[in-house]
C-alpha cells in the first residue's frame, strides 16, 4: 500500500502522464490534480491510488461531494437542545451526587440537579423532540439524523477541540478539512479546498484546530470573512487600476527567462503559475463573499435582514458556504458569531438561558435555511451538514444557573447526502449525563464522515515521524444505522 | 564489517529509480533485471521485509501472526508446525516464505491480499536469491558503528569529492562546472549567515580572483555573528521552539528566549556539539557548567530544550496529562539525538525498529524523575559573595556553640528528626516533612537558599551584638541570606489522605503540591494545591487534595510566586517551614522537641560578643545587603528521585504492567555504560551513553543534518529517522568518513561546514550539463547544486537587508509578534508587535504557539510540536499573496526605494543596475535593464506616484530573489 508515502512529486507526476513539461504546473497548490492534462481527471483520484493516500476500494460509493461543518464551539448543552429529560424537571434542585456518580468537573463547582429553561416540542413525520431554542432547525427535523449518544475523551475546550478536529487532543495534528482534501483533492483549481469561515470567535486551541499538522501546508485551512478583505492579503495595495497587471507580466516574462537558464526547474515552473492562480483569486474570492447575485428571498431565508446582528452574521457564514459548495469547495466549517455580552460560545458556565437563548437565535434560522436552500437547489444530496460541539454540559448546575462541560454524553447531528433523515440514534440515561445505548466516538463521527466522502479511514494515511497516520488513529466504527 | 555491506547498494539504488519508474508506467519490466550478483540484507532485502513482512511478522509481538518472526535470523529459520522452514538457508526451494509469496491461492499467498500489500517480480526475486545465497541477517546499517579505515586512508584534495567523484564516476554522470563567483557568493553569504552579501562583502570578495579568495570568504562567513543566528534556527525547529504553551491561553515559557540566545552563542563559539548533546539533556547536572556572559551558568539554559512541550493549564486527567508531555520528551529526545522514533513504541513494541515498549518506558522513567523548576540565571555571580558569607556564618556559629559547650545543648543541635507522630486517631496520618531537627528530612534542596540544614542552632544576635540564643529547627530560604533562590522539595510520594498541612512562614513565597509533575497550577481544578504564604507568622497552610488520590505528587516551597505561570522572587521574599504532615481529618502536630531549645534559650544571659566577632557579624550584614537584588529565570529542569516506570499497557496509564522496568539505554545499540538506574533521574547518564563510542547514531544524525542543511537534502533523506523505515544512505561512506572525522575534530560544527562548503561538489553550478539530467534527474548523485527557495527567515530578513532596515542588535527578550486582523482567539495578546518586527532578524521575533506568524507558517517554519529537521518546500497561493499584497512586503519596497534615491545615482540605468546587485548580488543584463525600462515607463505611464517602489517591489517578487541560484 505505502510504497510511496507522499503526495505526487511533479516529477513523478510527469513520469505518468507522460504530457511533458510543463503540463501540470498547480499541482499540489490547493493540493489538488487539475484536469490539464488527458488521462488525470480531477477528483476522480485514481493517481492517489497508488499512494495510499485515499483510495477508493471498488464498491464504494461516495454520497458526499462536500461537508458543511457547523461548528457549536463551546459545547451546547445536550439536555436543553436534542436531547429532552423530563426527570431533571422532577428532581430539579436535588443534589446530584444523591443520584449518580458523578466525575470530575473543569469548574469543580458541582451545583443541583437543573431542569432545562426550554420545553421541548415534536417535530415533522419523525417526531423528533427538539428544544424550542431551534425552532427552524426543527422544521427540518426529517432531514436530521439526530446522534444522542456522542462521547468525547476530553473535559477541556482546547483539547476537546483539537480531539474533534484532529482526532487527537493534543496540538500538531492535521485537521479533517486537511485530511479529506488530502484523500480527495480539490474540485476547483480557484479556490482553496479547505475553508474556514471566521464568525469572530476562534476556538480555543487556535487555528492549529484548522492547520495540516504533518500534511502538506497545501491542505491546511484558509481562513475567510465577510467584509472588504476576506482573506489575508487578498486585497491589492496598489491603488491605481492596472498597476499590478503591469507588474505581473514584468515576472512572467523574467521568470521565464529564469526558468529557460535553468533548462527547466520544476520547482520554480510551479511557483510562476502559483502567481496566476493568486491573481485571478484577488477577483474571484471578493466576488464570492459578495452576495448580489443572490434573490432577496434568499437573504431573507437564512435571515440576512434579521434585526439580530449575530444571526445577521451567522446568516452571511450560511450563505456563503452554499456558495463554497457550489463551488466545489471540500470541507467548510463554520464558527460562532461573537454575541457579546457574559455569553462566551455555547459554553454557558452561568447564565445558561441567557447565552444559550442568544447563541441560538444567532444560528438557528440561518442553519434551517441553509438546509432548505441546498435541498431547493438539489445540494442537500450531494453535501453532508454536519452540527456539533466539542462536548455537552452538565444536567446539575454549575453554581446555580449554568452547566460545566461533560464530555461523557452530547448530542450532534447530520444532515444531507447519505444521511436517513429522521433518524435518532444512541441513548443516555434518564439525566442525559452518560450514554447508555450505542455510544459514538469522536473517531467514529470521523470514520462515518470520511465514509460519506467515499473514503475509508483505514485507508486514509500518511507516513510521518515513523508512522502511518490516520484521522481516526486506530480507532473508528462507521455509524451505520444512519445512512441511507 | 560495516564496510562490506556497502559495496553493492550503488547498482541497487539505480535498480530502485527503475523499479518505480516501471510501477508507475504499470508496464511489466524483468523481473531479474539490475539485481546484484550478491544480495546485501541492509540495502536489498530488509527494505522488503520492512515494508511488506513486518507488519505481521516484525518485532512487535502483539501484532504478530502465526507466530512467524522474520526480522531475526533464529525467528525466519526456526521450525514451523508443518516441519518446514520459512526460510531454509541456502535453499530457497525448501523455503515457505518463496512458497507462499508465489502462491496463486488467494488465501496462501503472501503478503495477504487484505493487507493490501504486494510484492513486485523484482523483490520476489532478491527475496529468492538472499535465501540461496545463505539468507544472511546482518544488524540495521544504522547501527553498525562506521569503519574507522575510512579515516586513514589518503584522500586527494577535499574527501567529500572523492566519494561524490566515486559515485558519479561508476555511472558516468559528468558534474557541472564551478558556479559563478557571484552565486558563490550569495550562496554562501545565505547558507552561512541567512543573509544576501552586503555591499562590502561584495567589493571583499569578489575583485580578488586567485586561489583562496574562496577559502577567505568561507573563512569570513564561518566568523560572522550571523553564522550563529541562521544555525541556532536549524536547531530551534528540531528543539520545537516556542515562546508560549499553546493550549487555551497561550501562556508563556518563562524567558524561553535565552534557550535561543543559548544556541546562537554556542553555534558562534563553535561549542563541541557533545557538550550540546550533555547540556540540552543534563546541563543542570553538570559538575563543571560552562560559563556564559556574565559568569553565569551557560551549561544549564541548555534544559530549555526538554521544556518546550505544549502546556494544558487545567486538565480533568493530568496523568494522563503527564504521559502525553513525557512523550513529547522523548520523542523530540529521539528525533534530534538518535534520529529514532523511540516514541511509537509508546502503546507496543517497536512494528519496525528494534525498539521495545520497555526501551520507551526505561526513556519514561528519565523523563518522569526530572522535574521542572524555575532556573535562577542571575545567580551564579552570587557565588562568591555567598561563600564568604557562609564562611562567616560557620565562624560565628563555632564561637556560639563554643559559649554553650558546657550546657548540654550538644545534644540537642545534634538531633535528628524522627517521624514520631503525636498520639492520632488518624489511620492516614503521615508525617511527611519534619524539620525542627538539624537535617533535612530526606528533601532535596536545590539551589542555594535552603542550604544543607536547616537553622537548628543558628546563633541569634540582637542589635547591640549580644548573644541571645539559638534558633530553633526550621527549614528557611533565608538561613543565609535574602535574595537567593532555592527550592525545597520533598520526596515523591503517594496522596492517601484529604489533606496536606504545610506549618510555614513567610513573605510573597508560595507552596505547591506538584501532583504528576504538573506544573501550570490555577483556578479552576488546581487552584487550591497552590497556597501563597504571604504572614510572617507562623501558619498551617491545608491543602484539599482528596480528588487526588492515589496519584504521586511532591511538596515545593518556593521563595517566590508564580504570577500566571512566571515565577517571580522579590528581594525580600522567603519561606520557611517546620513540618509536612498528610492526615484525614485533624491537624495534628509531631512532637516537638524543640521545645527543650526554647527553655535553653529562656536561660541563657545575654552574652556580649567580643569585638572579632563583632566585626564579622558587621561584615555579615553587609555581605546580606549585597545579595539582596531581585533575580531573574527561565523555566528549566531539575533532578528529582529516580524512578522506574511501569509499562503502560497499550499505552493505557490505567493499565500497569506489574514489574517496573530498569532504566537502560536502548538495549539494540549495544552501548556499553548503558545502565540508567540511578540515585537520580539518569539524564546525565543517558546524555553520556547517546555519547559513547559504541553508538554511531549521535554524530551520523547530526552530520546528516549538516549535509541536509547545506544541500537542502541529506545524505540519509530521512534526516529525523535513521530507523529502518528511513530512506538508506545515498552515500553511505561518505556519512561514515564526515562523522569520523567529525568526531577527530572534537565534534566541531564549523570545521565540519568548513569541509563540506571547500569541497568542489558544494560549489558547482545549479545547472546540470544535459546528459547528467538525463541520467540523473533527481540528482541523487550531485553532480551539480540543488536549486532551492530560501527559508521563510531568509526571505524576510533578505528584504530588511536590502531595504536598509536590518537591525544586526543580537540577544534578548523577543520583539512581540505582529497580530493582523485574521489573528484572534483565546490568549491574543492585548497589544500587537510592529510590522516590521522593527527591523530586527526573523530570529528574534516572538514565537506564540496560538498566534504563530502567517508569513513564516506560509514560507513553511513547521509549527512547533514536535522535531522537524527537514522543512516542507510547498508551492501555496498565501505565498504569492504575502509577495504581491502584504503590507510588510511593500513597506521594505518603498525603504529600500528610498535608499535608493539616496544614493544619488543619475541615470536611471545606473539605478537599476544598483538595485540588481543589490537584491541579487549579480549585475543586470542588457536584457533585463531594456525590460527594466520598458516598466518604469508603463508605470509612470499608469500615473504612479511611486514608481520606484512599485518597480522594487516588482524585483522583490522575481522567483530569483526567493531562490538560491
Amino acid at each position: 500500500m505505502n510504497q510511496f508515502q507522499r503526495p505526487l512529486s511533479r516529477r513523478e507526476m510527469l513520469g505518468i502522464c507522460k504530457c511533458g513539461f510543463g503540463s501540470l504546473a498547480m499541482l499540489g497548490m490547493f493540493g489538488s490534480l487539475l484536469p490539464s492534462c488527458s488521462g488525470v481527471e480531477a477528483g476522480k483520484n485514481q493517481l492517489l491510488d497508488h499512494l495510499g493516500a485515499g483510495p477508493i476500494p471498488p464498491g464504494f460509493v461516495p454520497r458526499a461531494k462536500n461537508i458543511i461543518f457547523l461548528y457549536m464551539d463551546g459545547g451546547i448543552s445536550q439536555v436543553d437542545s436534542f436531547d429532552p429529560k423530563p426527570r431533571l424537571a422532577k428532581e430539579n434542585g436535588e443534589d446530584p451526587a444523591k443520584k449518580f456518580k458523578m466525575d470530575a468537573t473543569q469548574f469543580g463547582d458541582v451545583g443541583k440537579i437543573l431542569k432545562s429553561p426550554w420545553q421541548f416540542n415534536r417535530y415533522g413525520e419523525s417526531g423528533m423532540e427538539i428544544s424550542e431554542l431551534f425552532p427552524h432547525i426543527g422544521t427540518c427535523a426529517d432531514e436530521l439524523a439526530l446522534i444522542r449518544s456522542m462521547v468525547s475523551n476530553f473535559p477541556e475546550h482546547t483539547n476537546a477541540n483539537y480531539f474533534l478536529h484532529t482526532g487527537s487532543g493534543l496540538q500538531g495534528r492535521p485537521s479533517m478539512g486537511a485530511w479529506v482534501n488530502y484523500g480527495l483533492g480539490s474540485e476547483n483549481s480557484n479556490l482553496p479546498g479547505y475553508v474556514v469561515l471566521d464568525g469572530g470567535l476562534i476556538p480555543p486551541g487556535g487555528l492549529d484546530n484548522f492547520k495540516n499538522g504533518f500534511l502538506p501546508a497545501a491542505y491546511q485551512a484558509s481562513l475567510l470573512r465577510a467584509g472588504a478583505e476576506p482573506l489575508a492579503n487578498i486585497k491589492p495595495l496598489d491603488s491605481i487600476a492596472g498597476i499590478q497587471e503591469e507588474k505581473l507580466a514584468f515576472l512572467k516574462k523574467r521568470d521565464q527567462h529564469l526558468l529557460q537558464s535553468l533548462d527547466g526547474n520544476d520547482a520554480i515552473e510551479a511557483a510562476i503559475s502559483n502567481y496566476e492562480l493568486a491573481y485571478k483569486m484577488q477577483s474571484s474570492i471578493p466576488e464570492l463573499t459578495e452576495f448580489k447575485e443572490e434573490s432577496e428571498a434568499t437573504k431573507k431565508l437564512y435571515g440576512l435582514d434579521s434585526p439580530d446582528p449575530n444571526t445577521r452574521n451567522y446568516a452571511a457564514q450560511c450563505l456563503l458556504a452554499r456558495r463554497l459548495v457550489e463551488r466545489g469547495v471540500r470541507f467548510i466549517e463554520l464558527t460562532c458569531p461573537d454575541i457579546g455580552g457574559n455569553a462566551d460560545r455555547w459554553d454557558q458556565h452561568s447564565n445558561l438561558k441567557d447565552g444559550h437563548e442568544r447563541n441560538a437565535h444567532a444560528v438557528d434560522q440561518p442553519i434551517a435555511g441553509l438546509l432548505k436552500d441546498l435541498k431547493l437547489r438539489g445540494l442537500l444530496d450531494e453535501t453532508l451538514v454536519v452540527f456539533s460541539g466539542e462536548f455537552g454540559r452538565t444536567p446539575f448546575a454549575q453554581g446555580t444557573d449554568g452547566r460545566d462541560h461533560n464530555p461523557s454524553a452530547f448530542s450532534m447531528w447530520m444532515a444531507g447526502a447519505g444521511i436517513k433523515g429522521g433518524t435518532i440514534y444512541g441513548t443516555t440515561d434518564e439525566y442525559g449525563y452518560r450514554v447508555v445505548d450505542k455510544p459514538v466516538t469522536i473517531h467514529d463521527l470521523h470514520a462515518t464522515m470520511l465514509h460519506l466522502m467515499g473514503v475509508d479511514h483505514k485507508q486514509l494515511t500518511f507516513r510521518f515521524g515513523g508512522r502511518d497516520f490516520r484521522l481516526t488513529d486506530v480507532h473508528g466504527n462507521i455509524v451505520k444505522d444512519i445512512l441511507a | 564489517m560495516g564496510f562490506r555491506f556497502f559495496q553493492q547498494k550503488s547498482t541497487w539504488i539505480v535498480a530502485g529509480l527503475i523499479i518505480s519508474i516501471a510501477l508507475f508506467s504499470r508496464c511489466g519490466s524483468d523481473a531479474t533485471a539490475g539485481i546484484p550478483d550478491t544480495v546485501d540484507f541492509n540495502y536489498h532485502v530488509r527494505p522488503i521485509l520492512v515494508q511488506k513482512c513486518y507488519l505481521c511478522h516484525g518485532p512487535d509481538e502483539s501484532s504478530r501472526k502465526a507466530n512467524l518472526r522474520l526480522d531475526t535470523y533464529e525467528g525466519a529459520t526456526a521450525l514451523l508446525k508443518n516441519g518446514g522452514r520459512a526460510i531454509d538457508p541456502g535453499h530457497a526451494a525448501n523455503s515457505m516464505v518463496v512458497e507462499r509469496i508465489y502462491h496463486k491461492d488467494p488465501d496462501q499467498i503472501m503478503p495477504t491480499p487484505e493487507s493490501n500489500l504486494k510484492l513486485t517480480q523484482q523483490e520476489m526475486a532478491i527475496l529468492e536469491k538472499w535465501i540461496d545465497q545463505g539468507a544472511k541477517y546482518d544488524p540495521h546499517w544504522a547501527f553498525i558503528p562506521p569503519d574507522s579505515s575510512l579515516l586513514e586512508k589518503k584522500y586527494k584534495k577535499n574527501a567529500v569529492d572523492f566519494f561524490i567523484q566515486q559515485e558519479l564516476d561508476e555511472r558516468g554522470i559528468k558534474s557541472a562546472p564551478r558556479a559563478s563567483p557571484e552565486s558563490l557568493l550569495r550562496r554562501v553569504s545565505f547558507l552561512l549567515t541567512g543573509l544576501p552579501p552586503t555591499e562590502k562583502e561584495r567589493q571583499l570578495f569578489l575583485k580578488e580572483t586567485n586561489e583562496d579568495a574562496y577559502v577567505k570568504m568561507v573563512d569570513y562567513y564561518l566568523q560572522s555573528p550571523r553564522f550563529g543566528e541562521r544555525w541556532a534556527r536549524h536547531w530551534m525547529d528540531i528543539a520545537r521552539y516556542a515562546e508560549t504553551r499553546g493550549h487555551e491561553f497561550d501562556y508563556p515559557i518563562q524567558e524561553a528566549w535565552r534557550y535561543r540566545d543559548y544556541l546562537i552563542r554556542a553555534f558562534n563559539a563553535d561549542i563541541p556539539y557533545d557538550q550540546l548533546v550533555r547540556e540540552q539533556l543534563a546541563g543542570d547536572l553538570l559538575p563543571t557548567p560552562r560559563v556564559g556572559p556574565g559568569n553565569e551558568n551557560e551549561s544549564i539554559l541548555g534544559t530549555t530544550f526538554l521544556t518546550m512541550a505544549e502546556g494544558s493549564h487545567s486538565p480533568v486527567d493530568i496523568r494522563k496529562d503527564e504521559a502525553d508531555r513525557i512523550d513529547n520528551m522523548i520523542d523530540v529526545t529521539g528525533k534530534a539525538f538518535l534520529g529514532l522514533t523511540i516514541s511509537c513504541a509508546r502503546c507496543h513494541d517497536h512494528k519496525f525498529d528494534p525498539i521495545s515498549a520497555k526501551d520507551y518506558y526505561s526513556f519514561y522513567g528519565v523523563m518522569e524523575g526530572t522535574r521542572f523548576s524555575p532556573q535562577p540565571v542571575n545567580q551564579a555571580s552570587k557565588l562568591e559573595t555567598l561563600e564568604s558569607l557562609q564562611k562567616i556564618q560557620e565562624q560565628v556559629r563555632q564561637w556560639a556553640h563554643q559559649q554553650l559547650q558546657e550546657s548540654g545543648t550538644a545534644n540537642l543541635l545534634l538531633q535528628t528528626n524522627n517521624q514520631q507522630a503525636a498520639a492520632s486517631a488518624d489511620s492516614g496520618y503521615q508525617v511527611l516533612g519534619n524539620f525542627i531537627g538539624s537535617d533535612l528530612d530526606g528533601w532535596k534542596s536545590d539551589g542555594l537558599a535552603f542550604g544543607t540544614k536547616t537553622t537548628l542552632g543558628d546563633p541569634v544576635f540582637n542589635e547591640q551584638y549580644q548573644f541571645i540564643g539559638l534558633r530553633e529547627g526550621m527549614a528557611s530560604s533565608r538561613k543565609m541570606a535574602l535574595g537567593i533562590y532555592g527550592a525545597l522539595r520533598s520526596p515523591d510520594f503517594t496522596i492517601s489522605t484529604n489533606y496536606i498541612g504545610v506549618e510555614a512562614a513567610g513573605r510573597e513565597s508560595v507552596i505547591r503540591i506538584v501532583i504528576d509533575n504538573f506544573q501550570l497550577i490555577r483556578w479552576p481544578i488546581y487552584g487550591n494545591i497552590e497556597q501563597r504564604v504571604s504572614d510572617t507568622k507562623w501558619k498551617q497552610y491545608v491543602f484539599d487534595v482528596g480528588l487526588w488520590k492515589g496519584h504521586k505528587a511532591y511538596i515545593e516551597l518556593l521563595p517566590g510566586v508564580y504570577e500566571n505561570h512566571v515565577f517571580v522572587q522579590r528581594p525580600d521574599s522567603y519561606v520557611d517551614a517546620r513540618y509536612a504532615i498528610a492526615y484525614n481529618k485533624k491537624w495534628v502536630e509531631p512532637i516537638n522537641k524543640g521545645l527543650a531549645l526554647a527553655a535553653l534559650n529562656r536561660q541563657l544571659k545575654k552574652l556580649k560578643v567580643d569585638l572579632s566577632i563583632q566585626s564579622l557579624l558587621e561584615q555579615e550584614s553587609r555581605l546580606r545587603l549585597a545579595l539582596r537584588d531581585s533575580l531573574r529565570f527561565f523555566y528549566g529542569v531539575t533532578d528529582g528521585f529516580g524512578k522506574n516506570s511501569p509499562v503502560f499497557i497499550r499505552g493505557n496509564y490505567q493499565e500497569l504492567s506489574a514489574e517496573k522496568v530498569p532504566r537502560t539505554f536502548l538495549t539494540a545499540l549495544g552501548t556499553r555504560g548503558n545502565n540508567l538506574d540511578v540515585a537520580g533521574s539518569g539524564r546525565l547518564q543517558l546524555a553520556e551513553v547517546m555519547l559513547e563510542q559504541n553508538n554511531p547514531l549521535t554524530t551520523r544524525v547530526l552530520v546528516n543534518r549538516i549535509w541536509h542543511h547545506l544541500f537542502g537534502k541529506g545524505i540519509v533523506e530521512t534526516v529525523d529517522n535513521f530507523g529502518l523505515q528511513g530512506k538508506l544512505p545515498s552515500h553511505p561512506e561518505l556519512l561514515d568518513y564526515l562523522s569520523l572525522s567529525f568526531k577527530e575534530h572534537n565534534y566541531s560544527i564549523k570545521q565540519l561546514i568548513r569541509t563540506i562548503v571547500l569541497s568542489e561538489t558544494f560549489q558547482r553550478s545549479t545547472i546540470p550539463v544535459t546528459s547528467s539530467k538525463e541520467k540523473d534527474p533527481a540528482n541523487t548523485w550531485l553532480s551539480h547544486f540543488p536549486l532551492r527557495r530560501l527559508e521563510a527567515e531568509a526571505i524576510r530578513d533578505a528584504m530588511l537587508a536590502v531595504s536598509g532596515r536590518l537591525d544586526t542588535a543580537m540577544y534578548g527578550p523577543p520583539v512581540p509578534q505582529h497580530i493582523t486582523s485574521f489573528m484572534n482567539g483565546r490568549g491574543k495578546p492585548a497589544q500587537s508587535g510592529p510590522l516590521d518586527g522593527a527591523g530586527r532578524r526573523t530570529v528574534y521575533l516572538e514565537v506564540r504557539r496560538n498566534f504563530l506568524d502567517p508569513m513564516l507558517t506560509s514560507f513553511d517554519r513547521p509549527i512547533p510540536f514536535t522535531s522537524f529537521g527537514k522543512r516542507e518546500v510547498t508551492n501555496v497561493p498565501a505565498q504569492s499573496l504575502i509577495l504581491l499584497n502584504d503590507p510588510f512586503v511593500m513597506q521594505e519596497a518603498a525603504r529600500l526605494a528610498e535608499r535608493m534615491e539616496k544614493k544619488g545615482l543619475k541615470k536611471q540605468e545606473e539605478k537599476i543596475q544598483w538595485l540588481y546587485m543589490n537584491c541579487f548580488g549579480r549585475a543586470a543584463t542588457e536584457d533585463e535593464i531594456r525590460e527594466a525600462n520598458q516598466l518604469l515607463t508603463r508605470l509612470s505611464d499608469k500615473n504612479s506616484r511611486t514608481v520606484w517602489k512599485d518597480f522594487v517591489h516588482t524585483i522583490f517578487n522575481l522567483k530569483e530573489f526567493i531562490y538560491l541560484n
